[in-house]
């Protein structure tokens, strides 16, 4: 009988003990989760469409970086002024001319932040871009693409994009010298698949393999 | 026999009213100290409910406000980190250098509500506003999900007991107006949480502040809820211990209708009852004893006429014949035992009535009882004396003569010669003495059996000795008149044979001589 009595007034005591440590819940500021609050921040990148071209190589972690390069070739980016008589083209930079210069590799500013590019090293030969049937442009590359991994594809594929279309929502198809064929979006504007590292398998969503025609 | 019985239930009653009287001193000093009495256990109770009460709320207020405090303060700094971030220029790619940490530090500067360090990460660049490039503060976590998803997060961050803000703001620019792409660059904030930390430890501290005067405040309806159950509950302890010593007229003001008074009431019934209960057998006692009284009296008269008579009698009974003489002697022999035992009737009638009277007085032990038995002449070699001289004591003579008589008298005519009395003097307890008698004889002694009944009125230990020398009586008064003194009266067996009382009476001349 008193030990029945005792275990309960045990287990009461437990319970209180229980209760209070719960309410109390740790006294002070706890840690937390990652907590996602609003959108990201806008910056001024002084991106001008007419004389700027908008390359994309590989950062260190797999993603795509969106690399700014002017026109005026002269002057190596950041020196500071480009003068206005040095501006010969007129209207956006073909994408031709876009498409080379990715191909000719990061700079050395580029390489100094830890760019780098998956594309193979091509000097000369001729890049073709027109539209596609369907819409969109088809690009004809002087190389094979069937070596070429995912992340060189969609350094051309957003490249091209952008420099066809100030939101890069346009629908390209890369054709190399080997008659493979790729087709697909870049993707890489906020609330389509993010700047998603290569390794992380997200690429599930991104547009390629897929091998129309 | 039937007074002998009736006179039972009266001694029997003083016992019990002695022994109630030492269990009231018992329970006395236990009730001084109670631990875990109703008082403690009813503050306790209380205690409990205001501290649950007091504690449930304290902590749901700290909890709620501490929760607002740290949204409100994330909620700027995320705000605000976002705003400053919006307001810079970068160009693609990053340049390392001061350029940017300057840029960086004029962000740090604004920082709200606290100034924060500012990490910059973008492909490997590593940058900050403080002298460190990269955070160790900073999950990988954060890290992750500031690159896989283009949007603000933060998270709250316990490093060494410093609680931190850790906010990762993606930047973004514009390729046309209704167009953004991720630049690959990642602004982090890192601000410590001091101000809140204090904060809310104030929050903390006010809550305990407020629940402790609480308890306090509780304290005064368990006092006064206590007082309320403990004060009826204390008379009816006194008026229970009242009772248990005698006075039975005991009785509780019974106050208000709860169960308490409920109590009381019954109480109250109980005591009326055992008073009528025990006024009625102290009456019915009462009868017997003027009884026995009476009837001791109203024999004595008669008996002295023929007393008188049969010595008359006795004197002539030898110029009777044989058979004449021999009833006439018989029937003097029985008148004598007849007034012996009406004499000793009315001794422990006056014990009973509580009539008996101490005469005591200062006197040399070893002489009165060396007087008593050449009263008796028996100072033959049938009885020995070990008596020390100079003992003195206290002592009522005419009955410390009865004692040893009846004692003597009783061992020669029971036990056998030679009977031994010894005196001596004992220490009980320090400061206490006590003078023991000893009356010793060579007899069978007493079989264990009668031990214990050996004091009771007409009690026969030989039960085929219907008929003896003595009233029957002897060892009870014996037994009353050491009582009177104070003493104590014990019957045993010697281990070499014979039966021994042994007196003990308390040497008060020592005491109030000295």
């Amino acid at each position: 009988m008193r030990r029945v009595r005792r275990r309960r007034r045990a287990a009461t005591g437990t319970v209180i003990v229980a209760a209070a440590v719960a309410l109390l819940g740790g006294c002070g500021i706890q840690g937390t989760d990652v907590i996602a609050a609003g959108g990201p921040a806008s910056f001024q990148a002084f991106l001008d469409r007419e004389y700027d071209m908008l390359l994309f190589f590989r950062s260190p972690d797999g993603g795509l970086s969106p690399v700014i390069r002017s026109t005026a070739v002269s002057a190596a980016f950041g020196e500071g002024y480009v003068e206005a008589g040095a501006v010969e083209t007129d209207g956006p930079v073909p994408t031709e001319k876009v498409v080379t210069t990715l191909l000719a590799g990061p700079r050395k500013e580029d390489r100094v932040a830890g760019l780098s590019t998956s594309l193979p090293l091509v000097r000369g030969g001729k890049v073709e871009v027109e539209p596609s049937p369907g819409g969109g442009v088809t690009a004809r590359l002087p190389f094979a693409l069937a070596g070429l991994d995912s992340t060189a594809l969609r350094q051309l594929t957003c490249t091209i994009a952008y420099s066809q279309d100030a939101d890069g929502q346009v629908v390209v198809t890369l054709t190399g010298q080997d008659g493979a064929s790729r087709s697909g979006t870049c993707g890489l504007a906020p609330g389509d698949t993010g700047n998603v590292p290569a390794a992380t398998g997200t690429g599930a969503r991104s547009p390629w393999p897929g091998t129309p025609g | 026999m039937t007074i002998g019985l009736r006179i039972g239930p009266a001694r029997r009653r003083k016992d019990a009213g002695q022994e109630a009287g030492q269990g009231a001193a018992a329970t006395d000093n236990r009730s001084r100290i109670r631990a875990f009495g109703l008082r403690t256990r009813l503050l306790l109770a209380f205690l409990l409910v205001a501290g649950v009460s007091a504690g449930t709320t304290s902590a749901l207020t700290y909890r709620e406000a501490r929760t607002a405090l740290l949204e409100t303060a994330q909620d700027t700094a995320v705000t605000s980190f976002r705003d400053h971030a919006q307001q810079t220029a970068f160009s693609l790619p990053l340049q390392r250098g001061a350029a940017l940490e300057d840029v960086l530090r004029d962000i740090a500067r604004k920082g709200k509500p606290h100034p924060w360090v500012v990490f910059a990460e973008y492909g490997s660049v590593r940058a900050s506003s403080g002298e460190n490039p990269v955070s160790t503060v900073i999950t990988p976590e954060l890290r992750r999900a500031a690159r896989a998803n283009p949007h603000g997060s933060f998270e709250r961050v316990v490093k060494d007991g410093v609680p931190y803000l850790t906010i990762a703001m993606p930047m973004v620019f514009k390729t046309s107006p209704y167009s953004v792409l991720p630049s690959g660059l990642v602004l982090y904030a890192v601000m410590r949480l001091t101000d809140e930390q204090v904060n809310v430890d104030a929050l903390l501290v006010a809550a305990r502040n407020g629940a402790l005067p609480g308890l306090a405040v509780a304290l005064v309806p368990g006092l006064i809820a206590a007082r309320s159950v403990l004060r009826p509950v204390r008379k009816l302890h006194e008026a229970a211990r009242s009772m248990g010593s005698g006075r039975l007229d005991t009785r509780i003001p019974v106050r208000g209708s709860d169960e308490l008074a409920d109590l009381a009431r019954t109480f109250n019934e109980s005591a009326g009852q055992l008073e009528r209960s025990v006024r009625e057998l102290r009456e019915a006692e009462e009868r017997a004893r003027r009884f026995a009284s009476d009837v001791s009296h109203e024999l004595r008269t008669p008996l002295a006429g023929m007393l008188a008579v049969t010595e008359v009698l006795d004197e002539d009974a030898d110029g009777l014949d044989a058979d004449t003489a021999r009833a006439v002697r018989l029937v003097s022999a029985e008148t004598g035992k007849l007034a012996v035992l009406v004499e000793d009737l009315m001794e422990i009638s006056r014990f009973d009535a509580r009539a008996a009277e101490l005469n005591a007085d200062e006197v040399d032990v070893a002489e009165t009882i060396r007087k008593t038995l050449q009263n008796r002449r028996w100072t033959d070699d049938r009885v020995r004396t070990d008596l020390p001289d100079g003992i003195r004591a206290r002592l009522d003579p005419r009955r410390f003569d009865v004692v040893i008589a009846n004692l003597v008298g009783n061992a020669l005519r029971h036990g056998g010669t030679p009977v031994t009395v010894r005196l001596r003097t004992e220490e009980r307890t320090p400061g206490t003495a006590v003078l023991i008698t000893e009356v010793m004889d060579s007899g069978p002694g007493i079989r264990p059996e009668s031990l214990p009944h050996i004091f009771d009125r007409f009690y026969k230990a030989d039960a085929a000795r219907t008929r003896s020398a003595g009233s029957g009586l002897g060892l009870a008064i014996t037994l009353e008149n050491v009582r009177l003194h104070g003493g104590t009266i014990r019957a045993g067996n010697r281990p070499e044979g014979g039966a021994v009382f042994t007196v003990g009476i308390p040497l008060h001349a020592e005491e109030t001589g000295g």
